[in-house]
């Protein structure tokens, strides 16, 4: 978790690539690595980035996202791998980073093809994992 | 990964299918009949612009090879579409891969190969043997005339493969999927009610014969092709977007098409063998009284209209019938018998009080099926247990994108179920719109939601 912190708005960042590279896909509406109350890590162009249909909703959608991660805080040293609701025609999907707080979120419609964007959240879970190892030997290196 | 970034295979093992082993066998003696010289391998592109994504697919596979590729099947997501298009796709295959290499494939929702699973990007498999002839051939207007397509293609590749002295034979083919009819005055939609459903029902000919928007008719053309090639191996898989249904594409040498099959004839020294599985249970017996003429679309069952006889049987609400149905009957598909064996159907567009599905049914008495995720995965292990993964030389896996749908990123777990069976082995799956086996000297088995591998193996001969 603390390979997160000040990531959230550099241009250079790997995880913010990786996100940019989510939002390509028509049917990802807005993602982010995200804990309670924070984003962690937003897109390269930031929220403005997140496709238009999104900001109608976005504040009730956040609202809701903050009582998920009330879970997910409790759960996620014990397992809890994913969790997602559906909010009017919108279905929010949270891929947790392992031992952390943290999620990678996504914003996707009700009916899209989950389950082809859940093979592409897994592929990006895991490079966000493998970004934070790297950080975190980088940091013991410096040490 | 090397520096540029390619994505590399290990070279100095066997996963990139070099067989130069001696090998012993279950006495524990040398034989010196070796799969020698054949060499297959498997690489990708996660780029998303198609020119760099073909030249870096076709790079990262044929340099593992020493010699020139023999033939190249070419996967890709539909992504590329609106990321330079797929000409510049194969633009840039043809940019790396030699002159004149046979070249086909199409477009799939994703794919998993032994570096992971995907549902973006593009994939290649290319094999070198010198003990192989190798035909290509296509037929068009898959979707107008399936039996002209079939017979189309089936020539060009007899004609190909005349004076081969093999006679080990395989043939690989992709066939443009079905597509959501585009039914004027209705638009594409798979819930049609009211008035509009039995305008969809009468016009649904028309997108499918004029448009070419529609059912595969896949099952029309491979009962056709079938016939040419009576003693080989077979393995299909129909092209496919990302499952909204609306395009897709075929892969030829240097072209793209749409509503084609493009197939790739083998024959070889090499044995081989193929196997199909899906793990569904069936749940309940039901006997369709009112099927269409083309037999897809079902009208009646048990003597009620079968949309709503559907909805009892099942114990649905009626609202269960809305647009995401879909995607609620991949774990309860319908199913047909065809010699003793369940064949499961995805229900397609519910038009009124009727429902399609994606082929021609072949028996009145049909049952629902039933399956859960780890039913669904455990089909991975019947399937491939049984075809002596570890001996083979490479493997070929035409899959369901049901399947894919309804697992999402458990198919991670799918991926490692492949892996135990071959290990080093390069392997490849693709997942379809529709998929099917032949065996040599029985008939095609096609349907939704199975599971279909092929491999060449190592062929054990002489002992010292």
């Amino acid at each position: 978790m603390d390979a997160l912190e000040g990531c959230g708005g550099m241009r250079d960042d790997p995880i913010a690539r990786v996100l940019d590279d989510l939002l390509k896909f028509d049917d990802i509406l807005a993602c982010m690595v995200a804990r309670r109350n924070m984003i962690s890590v937003e897109p390269s162009g930031g929220t403005s980035s997140f496709k238009p249909e999104v900001y109608d909703i976005w504040d009730l959608i956040k609202r809701a996202m903050d009582d998920v991660f009330n879970v997910i805080s409790q759960y996620s040293q014990v397992g809890l791998g994913e969790m997602e609701f559906r909010l009017r025609d919108y279905e929010v999907i949270f891929f947790v980073l392992p031992d952390t707080d943290n999620a990678l979120v996504a914003i996707v419609p009700a009916l899209a093809n989950k389950g082809l964007l859940e093979v592409e959240l897994e592929n990006a879970r895991r490079d966000i994992i493998r970004i934070l190892e790297e950080k975190g030997d980088e940091k013991r290196v410096t040490v | 990964m090397s520096d540029d970034g390619l994505l590399l295979m290990n070279t100095e093992g066997s996963s990139a299918g070099k067989s130069s082993d001696v090998f012993l066998n279950m006495e524990g003696k040398r034989d010196v009949d070796k799969v020698s010289d054949f060499e297959a391998a498997v690489g990708m592109s996660r780029k998303w612009d198609a020119y760099e994504a073909g030249r870096e697919t076709a790079e990262s596979t044929i340099r593992q090879l020493k010699r020139p590729p023999d033939f190249f099947l070419l996967f890709s997501t539909i992504h590329y579409d609106k990321h330079g298009g797929f000409q510049r796709l194969l633009d840039g295959v043809w940019s790396v891969l030699p002159e004149g290499t046979p070249l086909i494939g199409g477009t799939v929702a994703g794919f998993i190969n032994p570096q992971g699973c995907y549902t973006r990007g593009a994939t290649a498999l290319a094999v070198s043997y010198p003990n192989m002839d190798v035909a290509v051939g296509y037929g068009k207007n898959t979707k107008r005339n399936p039996k002209k397509a079939a017979r189309q293609c089936a020539e060009m590749i007899k004609k190909g493969l005349k004076n081969s002295k093999y006679h080990n034979n395989f043939i690989f083919d992709i066939i443009s999927g079905g597509l959501i009819p585009q039914i004027p005055g209705v638009g594409r939609r798979k819930v049609i009610r009211g008035v509009l459903s039995k305008i969809a029902i009468h016009l649904s000919n028309f997108s499918l014969i004029i448009l070419q928007k529609g059912v595969g008719r896949e099952e029309e053309l491979l009962n056709e092709f079938e016939k040419y090639f009576k003693d080989f191996y077979i393995l299909h898989g129909s092209s496919m977007d990302d499952g909204k249904a609306t395009t897709n594409y075929q892969f030829i040498d240097k072209t793209v098409e749409t509503n084609m099959i493009v197939a790739l004839g083998i024959n070889t020294d090499l044995t081989m063998d193929i196997n199909q599985s899906h793990n569904f249970k069936e749940m309940k017996r039901f006997y369709v009284t009112k099927l269409s003429k083309d037999k897809r679309i079902i009208h009646m069952i048990n003597n009620k209209p079968a949309a709503c006889e559907v909805l009892t049987l099942l114990g649905w609400p009626d609202d269960f019938f809305d647009e995401k149905l879909f995607k609620r009957t991949f774990f309860c598909p319908v199913s047909y018998i065809d010699n003793d064996r369940l064949i499961p159907e995805i229900i397609g567009i519910i038009a009124g009080n009727s429902i399609t599905v994606l082929h021609g049914i072949k028996n009145k008495e049909m049952a629902f099926l039933s399956a859960s995720g780890k039913n669904l995965i455990e089909a991975v292990t019947y399937c491939l247990g049984s075809l002596d993964c570890k001996n083979s030389v490479f493997g070929l896996i035409s899959t369901c994108d049901g399947r894919l749908e309804t697992l999402g990123y458990k198919i991670f777990d799918i991926k490692e179920k492949i892996t135990e069976q071959f290990g080093e082995k390069p392997f490849l799956a693709i997942y379809c719109g529709g998929e099917g086996i032949k065996k040599p000297n029985e008939s095609f088995r096609y349907g939704n939601l199975t599971f279909n591998a092929f491999i060449m193996k190592k062929h054990l001969n002489k002992i010292i």
